[in-house]
């Protein structure tokens, strides 16, 4: 081949094409190494080819260069390696160098091949560090994380995993998850979810929860989040399934539970405590015409024992009056008891009408009327019966309280139950008592808030805790000219058993 | 004109209350009338009907404390057998204070119930007797001449007729005459019985036996 084509190939070429003899002397440099290197050919040949290389690549190459024309024994020839490039301005560069002896040269004359591997350098840092910060997360995220095959055995168990479950990491390494960890009464549940995951299209992020066994033999509460990893669009391979341990915040939950439900319970008690005295003659009115009719009936049987139709009539009235007492024991007995939190699916006109005997009683034995003016068909609502009748209960006896001073004919209680129009259900006690006092307005449902002298002032502020906790609001309103009203707005329920 | 006869007027307005009551006091054979409230009974209430109510102490509206009041207000005489409740010792004290006959907390034993009743109704009967008998006396006592008048409050007070002479100027002969005149306008057979009808109709003796 001519010289001049030879340089031509030379100076094609994408890498740069050193030349050197047994010396160092570079002999041929060609248009790439100019570019890489920052030298002109006329400047570089017949130079020592170690003013190109880092101080740490120079000495080690004379080295090399030494050895291998001393033992003929080459440890770069054929091979290549990772060097440092040094350029004309003095800036070091990474690179690949390979390195072969051209044939048949005696003294033996060296190319080189240099590819600068700067970017590729930059990206395998940048993945690695990549690499090293996940490492870091997944070791100091306060949550545990688990990588599950989808045949359950673990293959990735962070810190806070280990340190909740109480393993080291390799001894969870490679085990069944659900056989391990998974106590066994949740066991089938959990992997039936967790095999159904994996399956499930599109794959969405899973959150369950189950408790977990540490191996000391505690049990945990944990809620996790699962996500499928994918080899490919089709296949899943592993799971990935962050847990947080919810054991304190669940027994938590249930303690503040516990203590609203005594709360509730006890002033549930108060206010039945007030109305004592109405329900006790409530409840003695049937009692005594029980004991009326049959007294009057063995007078019947034994004075006139024909007159068969009036003891007919005394026994079918002794039925009555005990169901209408044991009725009131009945209702009584609901709000005594100290029952746990139970929503259903009722009418609120049956909620209210429920309520009737207990609250006729107490308004009786202050002489206040209960007018009830209750809308049919309304939608049904989901609610706690009992903490719903504790509420009215509440704003009932508020109102009967306020018309003491009233007269006789004023004496009146209305409960209306009215759509609002917009999907809500209103139910408004209203009453024409003196109404709130101007004080009061702005802390009238705040606790130990009262204007009654043995008032505990909790009775609007557990009532509109027990409303917001039906998604719904409790409201005063001042009437004209005088009283109050109390709205109580409760959601309907949405969807077709409504 | 015939009397009318004793009625027991049972006043409650709970329903069972009211209908067994009735039930109870016709299973003796009393006659009996029911009414579901005083605002109802009142009006139609003639006073000179002989009786005794069996009273709810506790209603709406007019409680039975009130009606109370209302037939003392109006004069009425006719005797009322409380019922109350557990609660309702203070409401029954204060009934009794104004004049109740008696009162008995529900439930009670029928016995108790006939009992008290009865002894209401015969009451009533004494004391509608002695409203007679006041009646009579006070009629009796109109006819007398004012000069009559004054020797019947001398001989109550027991004066001789000597010294109702000398009190009234006049002879001793002629306050006999007097005297014998009160005595037959009166219809008294005897100073006793005259001193009693004048005690009568102050309202301080006790029923004749």
């Amino acid at each position: 081949m001519p010289s001049s084509e030879l340089q031509a190939v030379l100076d094609a070429a994408v890498d740069a094409i050193i030349l050197i003899d047994h010396g160092g002397c570079v002999q041929v440099f060609n248009r790439a190494a100019e570019r890489l290197f920052g030298y002109t050919a006329q400047h570089i040949l017949g130079r020592n080819v170690s003013m190109l290389m880092s101080e740490r690549d120079r000495d080690q190459h004379d080295a090399y260069m030494e050895r291998y024309l001393r033992t003929n024994v080459a440890h770069i020839i054929g091979i290549g390696r990772e060097i440092q490039g040094r350029r004309k301005d003095g800036s070091v560069f990474p690179a690949f160098l390979s390195v072969g002896r051209i044939a048949g040269s005696d003294p033996p004359r060296f190319v080189g091949f240099i590819h600068d591997i700067t970017l590729r350098m930059q990206a395998l840092a940048a993945v690695q560090r990549e690499r090293d910060r996940a490492n870091r997360y997944l070791e100091a995220a306060q949550t545990m994380l688990v990588a599950l095959e989808l045949n359950h055995r673990v293959t990735l168990v962070n810190r806070k995993g280990c340190e909740v479950l109480g393993y080291e990491e390799e001894a969870l390494l490679g085990v069944d998850w659900f056989e391990t960890i998974v106590p066994a009464e949740q066991r089938a549940t959990a992997m039936r979810e967790f095999d159904a995951l994996a399956q499930r299209e599109p794959r969405l992020p899973y959150h369950c929860e189950y408790a977990v066994l540490t191996r000391s033999g505690m049990r945990r509460q944990i809620a996790w989040r699962c996500v499928v990893i994918e080899a490919s669009k089709e296949t899943a391979t592993r799971v990935l399934c962050s847990g947080d341990d919810v054991t304190d915040a669940r027994s938590a939950e249930a303690e503040a539970r516990e203590a609203r439900e005594r709360m509730l319970h006890v002033s549930r008690l108060a206010t039945l405590g007030e109305m004592a005295s109405g329900i006790s003659h409530e409840l003695n009115q049937p009692l005594a015409a029980i004991a009326n009719y049959a007294q009057a009936s063995r007078r019947l049987l034994s004075t006139a024992p024909t007159a068969l139709t009036d003891v007919d009539e005394a026994l079918e009235q002794i039925a009555a009056q005990a169901l209408r007492a044991g009725e009131i024991i009945r209702r009584l007995r609901s709000l005594v008891r100290n029952h746990a939190t139970d929503r259903e699916l009722a009418s609120i006109n049956d909620v209210i009408e429920e309520l009737g005997s207990l609250a006729r009683a107490d308004a009786r034995a202050s002489d206040v009327r209960i007018v009830l003016d209750l809308r049919p068909d309304l939608p049904r609502l989901r609610l706690d019966r009992i903490q719903i009748q504790q509420v009215l209960l509440n704003l009932l006896r508020n109102s009967i309280d306020a018309l003491e001073a009233s007269p006789p004919e004023r004496k009146e209680v209305v409960i209306r139950t009215e759509p609002d129009g917009i999907g809500d259900i209103l139910i408004t006690v209203t009453d024409t008592g003196p109404g709130v006092p101007d004080e009061l307005l702005q802390r009238l449902f705040m606790p130990f808030v009262t204007s009654k002298i043995d008032g505990t002032g909790l009775g609007l502020a557990i009532s509109r805790t027990i409303v917001e906790a039906h998604g719904g609001r409790l409201d005063h309103k001042a009437n004209t000219p005088s009283g109050a009203t109390f709205i109580v707005k409760l959601p309907a329920e949405q969807g077709p058993e409504a | 004109m015939r009397e009318p006869s004793a009625t027991v007027f049972v006043i409650d307005d709970d329903d069972a209350v009211r209908n067994s009551l009735r039930l109870l006091l016709k299973s003796v054979g009393l006659p009996v009338q029911i009414c579901a409230s005083a605002q109802q009974f009142l009006p139609s209430y003639d006073p000179r009907q002989p009786g005794c109510l069996v009273l709810d102490i506790r209603m709406p509206g007019m409680s039975g404390l009130e009606l109370q009041q209302q037939l003392n207000v109006r004069g009425a005489i006719i005797p009322v057998v409380f019922i109350t409740g557990h609660g309702d010792i203070p409401m029954a004290v204060e009934a009794m204070q104004h004049g109740a006959f008696d009162f008995l907390q529900k439930p009670f034993r029928d016995q108790d119930l006939i009992d008290r009743v009865q002894r209401a109704l015969e009451r009533d009967a004494a004391n509608r007797a002695q409203l007679k008998e006041t009646e009579r006396i006070r009629s009796r006592l109109e006819s007398l001449t004012p000069r009559e008048r004054e020797v019947l409050e001398l001989v109550t007070l027991g004066k001789a007729n000597k010294v109702m002479a000398h009190e009234l100027g006049v002879s001793q002969r002629t306050v006999e005459i007097h005297r014998a005149r009160v005595m037959e306008k009166m219809a008294a057979h005897s100073l006793a019985q005259l001193v009693r009808m004048m005690l009568t109709l102050r309202g301080s003796a006790p029923a004749p036996p």
